[in-house]
């Protein structure tokens, strides 16, 4: 069984066209994984369509500002009742 | 007034992912027409199609960029990037003001629009992806070219159904006729295989239905055609001006002379009857290259095998070539390819180019028993070696939009 960073990576790696080496815990997603405005919306659909087995959430417009770096999503998914 | 000519080509098509293959596969007569692979056509009345196979954008663009572009701006970027390195272009920074992208298009990111559509049906608004419009906005083939390839002039995007992708290059001569422009990438491009616009086309009986003979489903001016097949591609010119092809030491396919258009004015998919609608485009073309009417060689016809074009189309070249239409030659790329849409009238103009270039006509394929309203010389089955001293290719549109772009071979 994969774990959550596992997960959220693979998500990012497809989602941002990364390498799965580049998406560390502390990466930002904008200055280090290079996403703009446009990707991080479309990575929130991603990882609501990933997680949604998980547990039921959304990712609003204000969860969204807050996420800055791959563990702001990790740290949000656990939020959400998403087992580690 | 500055002279404008072709130092490169490119493009993807059903029959080659390069242009020199694309051309190559148009003089040796190879059909790109396919039962549909993308999905499964089954419950289509047209279950035949020509697709794009094998194509990979990672070889022209980041995969990221990749990822936010339609298929049909894929597709010219891919053409636009190998009209550059065929031409050995290198643009200064100082230039890149003065450099073009005119790529038109028929329906642009329609595959979006569907897709977008079934997510908001079956997951609601808030799983809308954000590159939907960026995606699917007509424009952005050009300018996704003009991102890739640095290009800051003007970035145009002409829409004109099937007539389109001769559009761009009445742009780019005058572009660089005016002195605004000294490089323009001129094309077009189409990437529309659904079972949407299949369906509907096959609705209007515009389509050939012959499944079972994918090969021998495009056959315009033959007497058993039945409707075109439909396809997807792009094809991207690099049309510079002399004198920087000149200085620069380019080798030259041909010099663009000309172009007219006109509009019908008559019905939304029927063309004149007498084709005087697409006659007058041809002789505003020819009038605005400066040539006489015996002095061309060869026309790539728009030829697409509907009962209703093959005639008009022929008429109208009687009307406009009076009696050297029977001496010149005619093909319609379009038996091999199939009909490209957007790119169709680009496709077209390359085989014009290259035939001034080459002193080669290609075939119309599939032209087995020509139809008593088509008696004029259409090269069936054989590509025929011949002095190509200028070549015409001709686009019609659904609305009635009419195209005559001529090239003519180069003389310093």
């Amino acid at each position: 069984m994969p774990s959550l960073f596992e997960r959220v990576r693979d998500v990012i790696v497809a989602q941002l066209k990364v390498k799965p080496e580049e998406v560390t815990p502390e990466a930002h997603l904008i200055d280090d994984l290079r996403a703009d405005s446009l990707d991080i919306v479309d990575l929130t659909i991603a990882l609501e369509e990933a997680f949604a087995e998980d547990a039921e959430f959304q990712i609003s417009e204000e969860d969204a500002e807050n996420i800055r770096t791959v563990q702001d999503i990790i740290d949000f998914l656990k939020a959400q009742g998403v087992p580690d | 007034m500055r002279r404008a000519v072709v130092t490169g080509i490119g493009a993807v098509t059903p029959v080659g992912l390069t242009g020199h293959e694309t051309w190559q596969n148009l003089v040796a007569g190879v059909s790109g027409i396919r039962r549909i692979e993308s999905f499964d056509p089954s419950d289509l009345p047209v279950q035949i199609a020509g697709e794009v196979r094998g194509f990979e954008p990672g070889r022209y663009m980041d995969t990221k960029a990749a990822r936010r572009m339609s298929r049909f701006a894929q597709f010219a970027v891919a053409a636009a990037v190998q009209a550059a390195e065929d031409a050995g272009l290198v643009l200064s920074d100082a230039e890149r003001h003065r450099a073009a992208a005119a790529i038109a298009t028929g329906a642009g990111g329609v595959l979006e629009t569907i897709k977008e559509t079934d997510v908001l049906r079956e997951k609601g608004p808030e799983r809308i992806s954000a590159f939907f419009i960026p995606m699917m906005a007509p424009n952005m083939a050009a300018c996704q070219v003009a991102m890739r390839l640095g290009l800051r002039g003007p970035a145009l995007a002409s829409v004109a159904a099937c007539a389109s992708g001769l559009y761009s290059f009445i742009e780019a001569k005058q572009l660089i006729a005016s002195g605004v422009a000294d490089v323009v990438f001129a094309g077009g491009t189409e990437a529309a295989i659904h079972p949407l616009p299949i369906a509907a086309l096959a609705n209007m009986r515009a389509l050939s239905r012959r499944n079972e003979e994918p090969e021998r489903a495009s056959r315009p001016f033959d007497r058993d055609r039945d409707g075109f097949v439909f396809s997807e591609g792009a094809v991207v010119l690099l049309v510079e001006s002399e004198e920087r092809a000149r200085e620069r030491g380019a080798r030259v396919y041909a010099e663009l002379a000309g172009g007219g258009l006109s509009c019908d004015a008559y019905h939304i998919t029927a063309p004149l009857e007498d084709g005087s609608g697409a006659a007058e485009a041809m002789v505003t073309a020819l009038r605005d290259a400066g040539l006489a009417a015996d002095e061309v060689d060869y026309i790539a016809a728009h030829g697409t095998g509907t009962p209703l074009n093959d005639a008009a189309e022929t008429a109208a070249i009687k009307s406009a070539f009076g009696e050297h239409a029977y001496r010149l030659s005619i093909s319609a790329p379009k038996s091999m390819a199939g009909h490209l849409l957007g790119a169709a009238g680009a496709l077209g103009a390359l085989a014009a180019a290259m035939a001034c270039y080459e002193d080669v006509v290609p075939p119309t394929i599939n032209l087995e028993h020509p139809a008593p309203e088509c008696d004029l010389d259409y090269t069936p089955q054989r590509a025929r070696r011949r002095t190509v001293r200028a070549a015409a290719a001709n686009g019609f549109g659904f609305g009635g939009q009419n195209a005559c772009v001529i090239f003519r071979k180069y003389a310093p």
